[in-house]
């Protein structure tokens, strides 16, 4: 697998504020890389550095082996970027967005004629080619943006939350997409919030917290690092013991849902806690990114 | 990359391009309302106001007032269409369509989107001023007017200069001004007094007025078209015309690209 994308030591300052601070990122062909994090860990600044938008303070980003800091143009010939927010033309139609975002490359991208109806073709957009995109449907409105970003032909391609938004039905249908852009050996950087979506699209992930890499690798490394073993849930109004028994062993109050406590615990702290309480009521279950997200967000 | 360089780029060229195929989807809109705007104007202050109007002096000669209008007519309709273009069309697009997002996500900068603004507004004010040549053509072909049309083309390289600097300011209001509603500030506090003070539709003699209009760019370029079209000392303002826009497009042009930097990108 060769390497498409190459990111060491990013830092980025913004309003005063340092929001991404030392953050490495490598992304291959053929691969899904999701990067995750609550909100304000500097996901969206850090993407928006390695596909070119913004420049790093420190750090260099290679894509394809090009530096984009030194041939910024030739290195964004092979990004593609999906944003977060619908970004098409509103002036044109679908068809023409596709033919007009074609115009801002160089070389130009060949054999247009071809390309541009096969693309609409793949993203189901054929029928709604000659309306305008703000009649779309929201997930067809993503498929737009996808497939706009395909029209150049990257080797590498950016997702910035792209199912946000959607209805399941939808989101699949991206996910569809998604794994197939990822078997023609696209490599992806996807950002997300679904914790079930960069668990079963994400070859690998890297989680950031307060700008930093915290944890990096497939999704059971990372949650084996960060979270725990297992996870037990149990009713917080019920279990007056446990939270002594969480800070005899130096940790603070759990993630609490809905009146629930979460609480991660590797396996010799699970037959602890069922010595410690025999009679108490609860279920244990395998941790999920939602309780990394819960737990970096009780962070100070 | 330098910013200056930029102008240059094909990427430049592709935002232009862009704009450009807008405009030209239908033809109504894009050609009709320069067509008819002056039509209006030379009735209402040719024909109508021009009726009161005794007598005016240009270069120590009575004119009629519609003719001494018509090139003023055309100045004032380069400033005004490079800097709306400007301030509304670059902050619905920048604002509200996103377009500019869109266009940075591939290999089109933010200083290449500045410079296809400003050469747009100064490319759409340029088929403004071509459009209400044609159609001063017609009124001197029909004896309302006597101007010099043979020099008509010669005018437009100048119309593209300084509509390209006044799409430059227009611009920093753009970058500065946090919603559309704002616009009212400049086009009621600097837009409108500069267009109506230039000596575009009546002439300049009040002393302050003179001294003020020394370093306003719509001034010279009325007082060139002037010159040209109706006959009168051309040098003087041609110089001043062209070194003021190229003044102000080494000022605006950086400063416009540090604003939209801070706005556009959040740096």
């Amino acid at each position: 697998m060769s390497l498409l994308l190459e990111a060491r030591g990013l830092v980025k300052q913004l309003g005063g504020r340092r929001v991404v601070d030392g953050v490495d990122l490598l992304c291959g062909e053929g691969q899904i890389v999701g990067l995750l994090g609550p909100n304000g860990a500097g996901k969206t600044t850090t993407l928006r550095m390695l596909y070119g938008f913004l420049r790093p303070d420190a750090g260099r980003i290679h894509v394809g082996g090009v530096e984009l800091g030194r041939d910024l143009a030739r290195a964004k010939r092979s990004i593609g970027v999906c944003t977060q927010d619908d970004t098409f033309d509103g002036d044109f139609t679908v068809e023409q967005n596709l033919t007009i975002a074609a115009s801002y490359f160089r070389p130009r991208p060949t054999d247009l004629g071809r390309r541009v109806p096969e693309l609409l073709e793949r993203f189901e957009l054929t029928p709604f080619a000659s309306q305008k995109p703000e009649t779309l449907s929201g997930g067809y409105r993503r498929r737009l943006m996808i497939a706009r970003a395909l029209v150049h032909s990257p080797r590498l391609l950016f997702l910035d939350e792209p199912t946000t938004g959607l209805d399941p039905q939808a989101r699949m249908g991206v996910w569809d997409l998604v794994a197939r852009l990822r078997s023609e050996g696209l490599g992806l950087i996807l950002t997300t919030h679904y914790m079930d979506e960069a668990e079963r699209l994400s070859d690998a992930l890297t989680v950031l917290a307060r700008g930093r890499v915290v944890a990096q690798g497939t999704a059971k490394t990372v949650l084996g690092d960060l979270v725990g073993e297992h996870v037990v849930v149990l009713d917080a109004a019920a279990a007056p013991g446990v939270a002594a028994w969480l800070r005899q062993r130096g940790r603070g109050e759990p993630a609490g849902v809905l009146g629930a406590w979460h609480v991660p615990v590797s396996g010799e702290e699970l037959a602890d806690f069922a010595r410690a309480f025999p009679s108490l009521r609860y279920e244990v279950r395998v941790p999920t990114l939602d309780d990394l997200f819960l737990k970096l967000s009780l962070e100070p | 990359m330098s910013w200056l360089g930029a102008a240059v780029d094909w990427q430049s060229r592709a935002v232009v391009a862009r704009h450009l195929r807008v405009y030209l989807r239908n033809w109504y809109t894009a050609f009709l309302p320069p067509a008819l705007e002056p039509v209006t104007m030379l009735v209402a202050f040719g024909l109508g106001l021009g009726g009161y109007v005794a007598s005016l002096s240009w270069q120590g000669r009575p004119i009629e007032y519609m003719t001494y209008v018509a090139p003023g007519l055309l100045a004032y309709a380069t400033f005004m269409t490079a800097i709306f273009q400007s301030l509304f069309g670059a902050f619905i697009r920048m604002r509200y369509q996103r377009t500019w997002e869109g266009q940075l996500t591939t290999q089109i900068e933010l200083t290449h989107v500045i410079w296809g603004e400003v050469l747009w507004a100064g490319l759409l004010a340029t088929m403004y001023a071509a459009i209400i040549a044609v159609v001063l053509v017609g009124f001197h072909a029909a004896g309302f007017i006597t101007i010099e049309i043979a020099w008509l083309p010669l005018l437009l390289p100048v119309s593209f200069l300084a509509a390209c600097a006044f799409g430059a300011l227009g611009l920093c209001f753009t970058a500065m001004l946090p919603t559309i509603d704002h616009m009212n500030l400049p086009v009621f506090l600097l837009v409108l007094p500069m267009g109506l003070l230039s000596s575009t539709y009546f002439p300049l003699e009040h002393p302050v007025l003179i001294a003020l209009n020394l370093a306003n760019p719509l001034y010279h370029l009325a007082q060139t078209f002037r010159g040209v079209l109706i006959g009168g000392p051309v040098a003087v303002p041609l110089a001043g015309v062209a070194a003021l826009s190229a003044l102000m497009l080494v000022i605006l042009v950086p400063l416009d690209l540090r604003l939209l930097r801070r706005r556009v990108l959040g740096e």
